[in-house]
């Protein structure tokens, strides 16, 4: 874009190679937004744009500006998320994930917040217990929280669309791990004194998450991560009632495992994930009635 | 009863399910051609798991099924069923802070359309076409319950599918909506296959050419909304008093007795009508059931 003052009181104006792109088609958001925007009140931007284009993508340039302009403003979260490169169809389904709500990150800010303090208060520990134990449950909640007839009011609709229900779950899931794992890994730095062992919860998380998501398919999008977060919590209170200092599972030994399960429940996943693309006939759906999403 | 077009665009063979030790559908055969079949039952009779598995969102224990020449027992064909499939749910669930327009734009992504000016324009043909152009801007949650219907079959209507799964559309709204909301379905099955379910017979005798009637889990009717009435000829009646010997009995606005049964000698035999015949087919099958010929 190139930055002058025009008679319209524009301080800017569209590049011509910007300009031809989006006689292409090829232009994307968000510059196609803002060339959008901008040709609706710049008489010069148009007049270039009308030396640079043919009638007849001139025509459907205009077609397109018209649905643009028709179409509301995309939310907070949607817009962020094409601004940071995520195609904005993705950025859309992102957007109608229950758990990417700032209530349910709220949440899972404060817990950690919590976690880390309580590390801090009670120094003589060799690590941060609670911070390891809880931080594993966190994306494991959060991925099953991103996909089912339980919280999603429009699952039934997903089912039945051509989109393959893996490819949404994937979708859904590498955005709320990306999200929970980020959040962790902010609440890490805050324990600086424990050094790599405040990372031990790394491997457990991957491995919670994908075995809870693989087993989804055979006792449902509650039982199975429930069942993943009981065994993980009964590990952990064994493992402290059977050893003196560091817990089986943030030892080398405990961390192997941890990434052997992990890739264990993936190829699981992998294998059965022709089962996310159709539900249970027992499968009680949510839906929005009024006052709120069910 | 009638002959169906041919061919059919929509047959099933032989479709089972069961809830545990009930069977929700019993060897269900039924074949549908273009325009609205109105699918009648009680509560219970097994309409939305038909509903659901004809719309691919759960698999029947037994039986077969073709929409459109595609088989959905297989990947690709159940991917090519989804395609040509527009479903609008029983209870159909939004995303409340999602506009009109996000919404069905969200579901036309759900359905593979992800270049954003065609898809836009999509969006605003199907909101033009349920009359909700004006408010497509609106949040869902703010829209009113007739409004959210509609967004719902637009959302069905995205993409001109062939086969439209219409589940109880007019429950819930008032005389007028669903008034407005025959219109919109009438139009909807011009050149192409709807499956309507419904508790109301007005719904069947004001849109549909064939109708289906239902009762625990078996096809007890499949005809012509003409010949579903011819059931009843001959077994109308009207009486100062309600004829204790009637399977049914009301009064009417006029103050008579309206009885359907077998009427008794030197009756006032009147016209029928298609809720009538359905009466005595419902009426035919618990006679069936508790081994009472009628």
């Amino acid at each position: 874009m190139s930055d002058t003052i025009g008679p319209s009181g524009l301080t800017w104006h569209v590049a011509e190679d910007d300009l031809r792109a989006y006689v292409r088609g090829e232009l994307a958001p968000p510059m196609l937004w803002s060339a959008d925007t901008h040709l609706v009140s710049c008489e010069r931007c148009r007049a270039v744009l009308a030396e640079v284009s043919d009638p007849v993508s001139l025509d459907e340039g205009w077609e397109r500006l018209d649905a643009e302009l028709d179409a509301p403003r995309a939310g907070f979260l949607e817009s962020l998320l094409v601004r940071c490169g995520v195609a904005d169809h993705t950025a859309r389904l992102l957007a109608a994930t229950p758990v990417l709500r700032l209530s349910w990150l709220g949440a899972v800010v404060a817990v950690l917040v919590m976690t880390v303090a309580a590390a801090h208060t009670v120094p003589t520990m060799s690590s941060p217990s609670l911070f390891l134990a809880l931080a594993p449950l966190l994306p494991l909640a959060g991925v099953a929280l991103s996909y089912g007839p339980a919280l999603d009011p429009t699952y039934e609709m997903a089912v039945v669309a051509p989109l393959h229900g893996f490819r949404l779950l994937l979708i859904r899931t590498v955005a709320v791990l990306a999200i929970g794992l980020g959040l962790n890994g902010v609440a890490t730095l805050a324990l600086p004194s424990y050094g790599l062992r405040a990372l031990a919860w790394l491997l457990p998380a991957l491995a919670l998450t994908a075995t809870g998501l693989a087993l989804t398919p055979r006792l449902g999008p509650v039982l199975a991560p429930g069942l993943v977060a009981g065994v993980w919590v009964a590990v952990l209170v064994i493992a402290e009632a059977r050893t003196e200092g560091t817990l089986a599972p943030y030892t080398v030994a405990g961390q192997g495992v941890a990434a052997v399960v992990a890739a264990f429940a993936i190829g699981l996943l992998y294998l059965g994930r022709d089962r996310f693309d159709s539900t249970s006939a027992h499968t009680p759906f949510a839906g929005f009635q009024d006052g709120g999403a069910a | 009863m009638t002959d169906l077009p041919t061919p059919p665009t929509v047959s099933a063979a032989g479709l089972t399910l069961h809830y545990g030790s009930t069977a929700a559908l019993d060897d269900v055969s039924l074949r549908l051609g273009a325009g609205v079949t109105g699918l009648l039952g009680p509560n219970g009779a097994g309409k939305t798991t038909l509903l659901r598995v004809m719309a691919t969102a759960v698999p029947a224990d037994r039986g077969a099924f073709t929409v459109l020449g595609h088989d959905p027992s297989t990947t690709a064909g159940r991917q090519n069923v989804r395609r040509a499939l527009g479903y609008l749910p029983q209870t159909p669930g939004f995303h409340p802070d999602f506009t009109a327009f996000a919404f069905v734009d969200y579901v036309a992504i759900l359905k593979e359309m992800t270049d954003r000016a065609a898809r836009h324009r999509e969006v605003r043909r199907v909101l033009d076409a349920v009359d909700l152009g004006d408010v497509r801007g609106k949040r869902i949650r703010r829209l009113s319950g007739g409004m959210r219907q509609r967004v719902a079959l637009a959302a069905a209507l995205v993409g001109d599918p062939g086969f439209l799964v219409l589940d109880e559309p007019t429950v819930g709204l008032d005389p007028e909506q669903r008034m407005r909301f025959r219109e919109l379905i009438a139009t909807a099955g011009e050149g192409r296959t709807v499956l309507l379910s419904t508790h109301q017979t007005e719904d069947v005798a004001m849109l549909c050419h064939r109708v289906i009637v239902m009762a625990a889990g078996r096809v007890r009717f499949e005809g012509t909304p003409a010949e579903l009435t011819a059931r009843a000829e001959g077994r109308v009646w009207s009486s100062t008093e309600r004829d204790p010997g009637a399977r049914a009995g009301w009064r009417t606005g006029t103050g008579a007795f309206r009885n359907v049964g077998d009427p008794p000698e030197g009756a006032t035999l009147v016209e029928p009508t298609l809720e009538d015949g359905y009466l005595l087919t419902l009426d035919a099958t618990s006679a069936a059931a508790s081994g009472v010929t009628s």
